[in-house]
């Protein structure tokens, strides 16, 4: 009985151990890539520009930006859509988040980014995160999938809120009542982004 | 004891108007969103609400790129194996799982009402609110209008409590008195925060609405409130013990001045916020359905807390 109990703690063991292996891997990944940009958006004597490029090469590494494209449009929706179209929403969507992440950076003041823990959900890993604010501690997940060898984001999740199921929802809103090709027109034109295409003229959404 | 008496016994006369109101408003609501096709503002043409019916049946109506697909989900897949790029594992099982939460949230059968509404207050926001707030910054400094808002803040200490005790979060029940008895007398009638700087006492924040939501009531229909916002059925009913747990209901006798110190409130938060709502906004491809997930969303997971 004793040895079974000892066997059964061994194997559930280093089935934890490899776990904590990739959680801690996976917590130093996001660690080192959140300092090096929260680094660069203190450091005084460089030009936006520049630093948003430095930050577009520090993170495109760990996002899998066209798996987010993918299941943010959804299965259902991507199926119908050729080569071509496939790879002009990628690219769009692709262009859209990065965006929208280096708008969301120019809030930032001097925010502490504090990197909590790693959890394991269904062979996937969530790590924990807080924007420490002046009155408010706002949290931040990052979800890491196993890509190969390495560990990709899929989704960010911003006080509960995330990403990827909110484009999933107004995509289907929009495919439900227009074309694929409004859908990109969409993509280009709404919100207030200047990488898609300069043609941005009106703040709100209709 | 004063608060809870009234709420129970005394104050029946405005309580009634208000629940009056509220009856009121909600049919109104209900009335418009079940008897217009709801014209203007992007919903669909013609067949608004058997669309929304079938949710199911996505990409279904007038859609030219997305052939009229069955809605069951395996003979489509006979007939497209050759166009599936979902073939990867992985990305057919978080397409999976991000389907199944859609699910939840696929009820929306005030949208119209809503989307007109949305344009109302983000209306209001920029002409009215923004402004207001952006002069408020103009003549107080940071640290007096954090100040007021930590002074609102702490006085909404009783809502906290007993939504706490309601949801049997005894530890953080007694952590909130603390910060409470902390921060008034420290920080000065609750102006300062020294109970989380010093202390580290964390704030637990729980309305009614989050009570109900822990004991299983759903959310309902998403419903946008005018001047409020984003809101749902639940958390809609719940606006109402939750104002008569404001300090601004029992203590202050006139209902302007409920109102005035109700809208500097909102006033002096909005200074304190400048931009982010813009900002926000600026990753919405669609306003209202966007807003609309993102409250759920949020509402959802601090439910889960």
């Amino acid at each position: 009985m004793r040895t079974l109990t000892l066997a059964v703690i061994l194997i559930l063991g280093t089935g934890f151990l490899s776990y904590a292996d990739e959680k801690a891997e996976v917590l130093q990944l996001a660690k080192s890539r959140i300092d090096r940009v929260v680094g660069l958006l203190r450091s005084k004597g460089i030009s936006k520009v520049e630093r948003n490029k430095k930050i577009i090469t520090i993170i495109n590494p760990i996002f899998d930006f066209a798996l987010m494209a993918k299941i943010s449009l959804g299965r259902k929706h991507w199926r119908p859509l050729s080569a071509q179209e496939r790879k002009e929403f990628i690219d769009l969507f692709v262009l859209r988040l990065q965006e929208s992440y280096l708008d969301k950076l120019d809030l930032y003041t001097d925010e502490e980014v504090v990197v909590e823990e790693a959890v394991t959900v269904k062979k996937r890993i969530h790590v924990l995160t807080h924007l420490v604010t002046k009155d408010d501690k706002l949290e931040m997940v990052y979800k890491f999938y196993k890509s190969g060898n390495n560990w990709k984001i899929y989704d960010v999740v911003i006080l509960g809120v995330s990403v990827v199921q909110t484009y999933r929802s107004q995509f289907r809103g929009i495919l439900k009542n227009t074309s694929f090709a409004d859908l990109m027109e969409q993509l280009r034109t709404k919100g207030g982004f200047t990488i898609p295409t300069k043609k941005f003229k009106k703040a709100s959404a209709s | 004891m004063t608060f809870l008496g009234r709420l129970i016994i005394g104050d029946t006369k405005s309580a009634n108007q208000l629940w009056f109101t509220l009856a009121l408003v909600i049919f109104l609501f209900f009335g418009c969103a079940s008897q217009n096709g709801i014209p203007g503002t992007g919903t669909p043409p013609g067949n608004g609400e058997s669309t929304r019916e079938a949710p199911q049946q996505l990409g279904k109506s007038g859609s030219e790129a997305a052939p009229a697909a069955p809605p069951g989900d395996k003979s489509e897949e006979d007939s497209e194996k050759i166009s599936d790029e979902f073939e990867d594992e992985m990305a057919a099982e978080l397409d999976k799982e991000f389907a199944e939460k859609e699910l939840d949230e696929v009820s929306d059968p005030f949208s119209g009402y809503n989307r007109s509404m949305t344009v109302f207050n983000d209306k209001l926001y920029t002409w009215v609110l923004d402004p207001a707030g952006r002069g408020l910054r103009f003549v107080l400094p940071e640290y007096s209008r954090r100040g007021i808002a930590n002074f609102f803040d702490n006085l909404l200490y009783p809502l906290r409590l007993i939504n706490n005790l309601l949801q049997a979060k005894f530890a953080n029940s007694g952590e909130e008195t603390l910060r409470f008895v902390t921060n008034t007398t420290i920080g000065v009638f609750g102006l300062w925060d020294p109970a989380d700087k010093w202390f580290g006492l964390e704030a637990h924040d729980e309305d009614f609405g989050q009570t109900l939501g822990y004991w299983g009531v759903g959310p309902g229909p998403h419903i946008v409130l005018p001047f409020l916002g984003p809101s749902n059925l639940r958390d809609m009913f719940a606006l109402v013990p939750d104002y008569y747990l404001d300090p601004a209901t029992y203590y202050i006798d006139s209902e302007k001045d409920q109102l005035a110190l109700r809208v500097f409130k909102e006033v002096n938060k909005t200074s304190l916020h400048i931009g982010e709502y813009e900002n926000l906004k600026r990753d919405a491809l669609d306003l209202y359905p966007f807003l609309r997930d993102v409250y759920e969303q949020n509402r959802a997971k601090l439910i889960l807390e």
